[in-house]
């Protein structure tokens, strides 16, 4: 996937108003648009600049907030939710399921590239754990063989949108 | 409660899309604004408030009534009018289902807080995490705007200008307090602020806020149109109105539901209208309310007890965000705390020493109790940690910290016990 070309990272700066009230907002939109799912060097220069905010500031932005990220992402991010009323309610066999299926540990991504998988506190589908997120989708009520079957139809491409 | 006697999920579903404004005033949306518009004098919305006894939904539970008449009486302006919809604590989803089933509700709220204190503007902070959402309530403000029930003149109204923004949360727990909240919209990072001053006096942009949670401002409009009394008599002396309860864990119904505040909690549990009962065919143990800053009460002790909030607070709990995490006897207690305390551990937001330090250092004994290397001593040193950790953080993510803490030794001291190896000899030294 290329990245974001410079005139659209603009654009959802402007559509914002370029207002530093509004940098959560912009920053949010720019991660989602980016192929790697992280705001590079380069798109935090872009939004301080066009904020009149210090780069610093903008670094101390996106470290202070979880959503936020530097680094590159796996192509899809499994989001597993570890707070209390999920993982006491099947959230273990999810992270050990995917450990088993993934071959890799928490917060490691596959060397394919394709797949990372991390715990994350409430998202507010509290009910129907045990389940992931992946972007802004909820696989809810999971089983073990539920979850391989997710994971073959992620490889196979069965999910463009996410 | 039957379906038809809900006030809050009443149009949940009624209609093809939640944003239409049309649709909405067909089931008296905007009545209650009309209503607020039509009185001689905007102080007499606040005696309805007082009498309506709606207590704060985020999970504090301050009056609203005395809330609203703070900021009306704070001189100073422009007043900025917040709504917190940054949602996050475990177990609650309710605000969720309000935003994306009824967002007109929240907006209508909203804007007769506009109205009574003449703000220009309204700010909604929506959870990074409901991001789809975003986009729904943009809708939905869109089309309030079209309908004129935002901008300028609503109503008709010479100078009723008003319009709400939304701002995103990107998934920090700590932005669930007001102060931080504030800072957050600032472009800030979300950390809290030294209190005094009240953000009713210095809040936003250091202008007189109001900070009000989504279900607080969606009671607001049923109180407008069926009058304070009547949204008292749907609950208790001691809090009018319905709740939104979120139903989690160990219970066959898992989900949202409405109940009039005084439901007993047995019904609550074990009605095949609400939880249902038992999902894993063991016996109810213990409940946790109100998210993870919220006081564990044991199944069994609240047999006769009310959800409400005398009811509740009889028993030294509270009802919090609405949240009900109902755990079966497989749970225990000593485990479900180091769960609640990872949480707390991560959520930190890192201002003051207290919380940093302290959430690590909570989380480091409960995985110590849980090995079972804990020796005679050390369950003093936790209790006075917990003390130290409640009386010297700064805002309410520490203070809150121990809440669950403290119930849950209180109700399973057993569990506790077990985890001390007797055997050793008893801890002399102070450990910090």
């Amino acid at each position: 996937m290329a990245t974001l070309p410079v005139e659209e990272k603009i654009a959802i700066i402007n559509h914002y108003d370029a207002n530093p009230e509004q940098a959560l907002n912009i920053l949010v939109d720019l991660q989602f648009a980016s192929a790697d799912g992280y705001i590079d060097q380069e798109t935090a220069q872009l939004v301080a600049d066009y904020l009149g905010m210090t780069e610093t500031r903008i670094y101390e932005i996106i470290s202070f907030y979880a959503i936020l990220k530097e680094q590159p992402q796996a192509r899809y991010v499994l989001k597993i939710c570890n707070s209390s009323p999920c993982h006491f309610s099947g959230e273990r066999a999810v992270s050990t399921g995917l450990k088993q299926i993934l071959d890799v540990n928490e917060n490691e991504t596959t060397a394919d590239g394709m797949f990372m998988y991390h715990g994350i506190p409430c998202v507010g589908a509290c009910a129907q754990a045990p389940f992931v997120k992946i972007k802004e989708r909820v696989f809810a009520n999971l089983t073990f063989e539920k979850l391989e079957a997710l994971i073959v139809d992620l490889r196979a491409g069965r999910y463009p949108e996410l | 409660m039957a379906a038809n006697d809900n006030v809050l999920m009443a149009r949940f579903g009624q209609y093809i899309d939640a944003t239409d404004v049309q649709a909405y005033c067909k089931q008296e949306g905007y009545e209650g604004l009309k209503h607020v518009v039509s009185l001689a004098e905007p102080a007499d919305f606040l005696d309805e408030l007082d009498t309506a006894m709606l207590r704060g939904r985020g999970g504090a539970g301050y009056p609203l009534g005395k809330k609203w008449r703070h900021l009306f009486y704070s001189e100073n302006d422009p007043k900025y009018i917040v709504c917190n919809a940054d949602e996050g604590e475990p177990g609650t989803f309710k605000d969720k289902a309000l935003l994306e089933y009824d967002p007109l509700a929240v907006i209508e709220g909203m804007t007769i807080a506009g109205y009574m204190f003449g703000s220009p503007q309204g700010y909604i902070y929506i959870r990074g995490e409901y991001r789809n959402l975003h986009r729904r309530f943009t809708q939905a403000l869109e089309h309030a705007r079209q309908a004129n029930f935002l901008g300028e003149n609503i109503l008709g109204v010479a100078g009723f200008n008003y319009d709400i923004k939304i701002i995103s949360g990107a998934g920090a727990y700590v932005c669930g307090e007001n102060s931080a909240l504030l800072n957050s919209i600032e472009g800030k990072t979300g950390r809290p602020r030294v209190k005094p001053p009240h953000l009713a006096d210095v809040g936003l942009y250091q202008k007189p806020t109001l900070v009000n949670n989504v279900e607080s401002y969606a009671d607001v409009p049923v109180i407008a149109r069926m009058g304070g009394q009547a949204f008292l008599d749907l609950g208790t002396e001691d809090g009018g109105g319905t709740k939104l309860i979120c139903l989690s864990g160990h219970v066959k119904n898992r989900g949202l539901y409405e109940v009039k505040l005084g439901t007993p909690i047995h019904e609550i549990l074990y009605s095949p209208n609400y939880g249902g009962g038992s999902s894993t065919g063991r016996p109810l143990k213990f409940i946790h309310f109100g998210g993870q800053s919220g006081p564990i009460g044991g199944v069994a002790e609240l047999d006769d007890c009310a959800y409400s909030y005398d009811g509740l607070s009889a028993h030294d709990l509270t009802i919090g965000s609405g949240a009900i995490v109902v755990m079966d006897d497989s749970v225990n207690m000593v485990d479900y705390l180091t769960s609640v305390a990872e949480f707390f551990a991560h959520e930190s937001c890192g201002k003051c020493t207290p919380c940093r330090i302290g959430s690590l250092r909570i989380l480091e004994t409960l995985q110590l109790f849980q090995r079972r290397d804990a020796v005679p001593g050390d369950l003093e040193v936790f209790e006075s940690m917990l003390t130290h950790v409640t009386q010297l953080s700064a805002c309410g993510l520490g203070q809150s910290i121990a809440t669950s803490m403290v119930s849950g030794m209180a109700l399973c001291p057993d569990e506790f016990e077990q985890a001390i190896n007797w055997a050793l000899p008893k801890r002399q030294e102070v450990s910090w």
